[in-house]
């Protein structure tokens, strides 16, 4: 193993568990500010956080619970920084009204989700993607955020990075949906250069006036942000606003655009945001899967091919926003997607909407919930199917 | 001798706030015969000339209605006490 | 002669904020003034301030009026935005206003951390004994036996002594007075702007329209002759028995004292370490 840090970046080869490759990536990313609250399986994010953050100049905050976790990271990234929490499944509920506000007001911020096996308490040291969906509806109200499956400890980094990227762009809070299986796994993980990374910092509003002078909110095109303690005298409130940040409850056309610039902001750009891993040219049927899962698909079309079956894979990488577009033109080019998810299918209904009109559209979950998919079980059920 | 302006537009009324009538040390203020745009009633002053220029009305008004200037130039140079129990 | 306006609403609210939303008599307005007061006579300007609040009426107080930075939180949470913010930019005085429902009821929690933590911010909460925005219901700070909406038949629980609560939590700086006491308040507020940990100001104050109806205590004026009759100092409660304090409000400042406050121990802990590893 060899390993030089530059910078904030442990560049070299490492052995890392997925939640410390995750923990580097977000100081890798010039994370300066994170705060949490211990739960497993996410807890080793936040011990590794306390420990290398203040060497870099930034700060962990162990809070009270959740909700004061996400409520100090939106307070710091208004006052600049670039912010982050990790929590699990119980901690995401209680974050979820103030998700909502960081939506609301277009604060960028990263959110690491090591599921655990639920509902309720359910099993903390096993991993299901569970929460899937609910990171993107969970919330009260209209809204679409960005969320990303690593596969394991490699993209436990690389994501984060891109998480953080991604949340600076779009002035957004973005998830990184690892399930516990990922944060605790150990593999082989490889750390760029300092200056092989590249990083995204928000655009800082600098406009002159107050805020009635300036467009700070719902720009389709991400409105610069008007970061405190620069004199800008900036108002924020997730109440209705109006581009100004000023509260409108009366005006309908303000209302519309309070809901829908948020959500443009992000769809216009899905071609930057959106990302998926596809090998199924000449395939009759795709094995559709993400996170975990997402390697025993793989392992099973390795076995199904030396069967002599026709069978590809296809990964979110990206999983809000929904990669509709990709899963059509998928449907237009296959015969059969057997959809594979740590759960009882929750991504299963989107994928069918976008699918079923061109292609069977079938779901196999996992043999028993919280183990991981058997290659040989998929591959058994795969035959059944197409039987 | 001290200016006191009621500022009539922002007052939010005598009959409901009145405020001014009671932190009046010379009980200066009434509520007057006019009625502002919003519906309410703003106090009138009486004998100004007895104003003592404590600047309680403007310090309690609760509602930026009551501007009290001392000097000619404008600035509030007042002894001022506070309330006790 | 030019139009006479304010001087405290000229130089620090917001110029398109053309009104306050309180209704008439409410001590929220007492207590825009006594902070804008504080700031004016301290020669400080808004820019060095960033405004936190959480929801109900009380948190009306710097939002969207003061022309600052002005945040504008989730119902409870104020303190726990406040705490990121200061902890972001240390350099910035960060200012809570809100309710007692806010800050002491969903809010309690954050509100007992931040003084155990003493980070270096300021909390004003309004304690108006009730909560206002929703329609009267009761509030922890509701007197035991009033009838409110959500105790028609009157009250069964005790009252937090919020500002007690605090001081036992660890704050520095702790002060009530009522909003009988403006200039005493605009004092307090200039100490708390000035120092370093976490400074806490309860201001009981009247809302005419919720707790003076609902309750039958009546009007802002009957509230606010309660106040001037009924408040104590500190200084004198001490040497009074608590029989005869029964139904009086003790006033004053009730703590002042340093403590080392939060950002300015992370600051020094980041140096401490970043030069250990170089
Ligand atoms: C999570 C949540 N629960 C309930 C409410 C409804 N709500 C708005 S203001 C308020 C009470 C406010 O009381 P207080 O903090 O005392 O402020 P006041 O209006 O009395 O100044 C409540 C319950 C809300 N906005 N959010
Ligand atoms: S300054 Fe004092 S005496 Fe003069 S009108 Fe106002 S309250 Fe009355
Ligand atoms: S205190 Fe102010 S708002 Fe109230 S009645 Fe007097 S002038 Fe009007
Ligand atoms: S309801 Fe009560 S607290 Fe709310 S603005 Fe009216 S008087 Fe003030
Ligand atoms: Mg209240």
């Amino acid at each position: 193993m060899s390993s030089k840090t530059t910078g904030n970046v442990m560049a070299g080869t490492h052995f890392l568990m997925g939640n410390i490759a995750c923990a580097e990536g977000a100081i890798a990313a010039g994370c300066n500010f994170a705060a949490g609250y211990p739960i497993t399986p996410a807890t080793e994010i936040i011990n590794h956080l306390a420990k290398k953050l203040p060497l870099h100049g930034g700060i962990f905050l162990q809070t009270e619970d959740e909700i004061s976790a996400i409520s100090s990271i939106v307070g710091a990234s208004w006052s600049g920084c670039k912010v982050l929490t990790a929590t699990s499944g119980p901690g995401i509920s209680l974050m979820q009204e103030n998700i909502g506000f960081a939506v609301a007001t277009e604060t960028p911020l990263v959110i690491i989700d090591v599921q655990r096996l639920g509902p309720s308490t359910g099993v903390p040291s096993i991993g299901l993607a569970g929460d899937i969906v609910q990171v993107a509806r969970g919330s009260h109200g209209d809204y679409q955020i960005i969320a990303l499956c690593p596969d394991g400890p490699q993209e436990m980094f690389d994501l984060t990075v891109r998480a953080f990227n991604l949340s600076e762009k779009y002035r957004v809070p973005v998830f990184l949906m690892a399930e516990g299986f990922i944060g605790h796994m150990r593999e082989r993980v490889v750390i760029p250069d300092a200056s092989e990374l590249s990083l995204v910092a928000r655009t800082i509003q600098r406009g002159a006036g107050g805020p009635m002078q300036r467009q700070d909110f719902l720009d389709a095109a991400v409105a610069p942000m008007p970061v405190f303690g620069n004199g800008l005298k900036s108002h924020v409130t997730s109440s209705c606003h109006d581009e100004h940040g000023m509260r409108n409850l009366s005006d309908p056309e303000i209302m519309h655009k309070f809901i829908t610039k948020p959500i443009e902001k992000i769809m216009r750009h899905r071609d930057d945001i959106i990302q998926v891993e596809k090998n199924y040219k000449d395939c009759d049927i795709v094995l559709v899967a993400y996170g975990s899962v997402s390697r025993s698909a793989k392992a099973a079309a390795e076995l199904a091919r030396a069967d002599g079956l026709k069978v590809g894979i296809f990964r979110f990488i990206t999983c809000w926003p929904f990669p509709g577009e990709e899963i059509r033109e998928m449907a237009e080019s296959v015969k059969h997607m057997i959809v594979l998810e740590n759960n009882c299918g929750q991504l299963f209904p989107y994928i069918k909407a976008e699918a079923a009109h061109a292609c069977r559209v079938d779901f196999i979950g996992p043999q028993t919930l919280g183990q991981i998919h058997d290659p040989e079980y998929v591959l058994s059920r795969l035959k059944e199917m197409v039987r | 001798m001290p200016t006191v302006t009621v500022l009539e537009q922002s007052c939010k009324g005598v009959e409901d706030c009145g405020i001014c009538t009671f932190v009046c040390p010379a009980s200066l203020f009434s509520a007057s015969e006019k009625m502002n745009t919003a519906g309410y009633v703003p106090p009138q002053i009486l004998n100004q000339e007895k104003c003592t220029g404590c600047r309680n009305c403007m310090i309690y008004c609760p509602d930026f209605s009551i501007v009290v200037q001392k000097n000619a130039d404008g600035s509030n140079s007042v002894e001022e006490k506070e309330e006790d129990e | 002669m030019s139009e006479i306006m304010h001087p405290l609403r000229m130089k620090y609210t917001r110029e398109h904020v053309k009104k306050t939303t309180n209704c008439p008599g409410c001590g929220n307005g007492i207590i825009v003034q006594a902070i804008l007061r504080a700031i004016d006579e301290l020669g400080m300007d808004m820019d060095e301030f960033a405004f936190v609040s959480g929801i109900g009426c009380s948190a009306w107080i710097p939002s969207p009026l003061f022309n600052a930075d002005t945040l504008h939180t989730t119902h409870g949470r104020p303190i726990a935005f406040a705490t990121g913010v200061k902890l972001g930019k240390p350099e910035l005085n960060v200012v809570v206003a809100s309710g007692d429902g806010d800050l002491a009821a969903i809010g309690g929690n954050h509100l007992i951390h931040a003084a155990r933590r003493n980070i270096g911010i300021t909390v004003i909460l309004v304690n108006n004994g009730i909560y206002a925005m929703t329609g009267g219901q009761t509030a922890p700070t509701t007197p035991r036996g009033v009838n409110t909406t959500t105790n028609p038949y009157g009250t069964l629980e005790s009252v937090f002594d919020i500002s007690s609560l605090v001081l036992a939590a660890g704050a520095p700086f702790v002060a009530r007075w009522t909003t009988y006491h403006p200039r005493q308040i605009t004092s307090s507020l200039k100490k708390a702007f000035t120092s370093r940990g976490f400074s806490f100001i309860e201001i009981i104050s009247q809302c005419p329209v919720q707790y003076g109806k609902v309750t039958k205590s009546g009007s802002a004026l009957d509230l606010l002759k309660h106040y001037k009759k009924d408040s104590i100092k500190i200084d004198k409660a001490r040497t009074m028995d608590p029989e005869s304090l029964k139904g009086k409000i003790v006033v004053g400042e009730f703590v002042n004292e340093q403590k080392p406050e939060l950002s300015a121990e992370w600051t020094e802990l980041k140096a401490r370490v970043m030069e250990g590893r170089s």
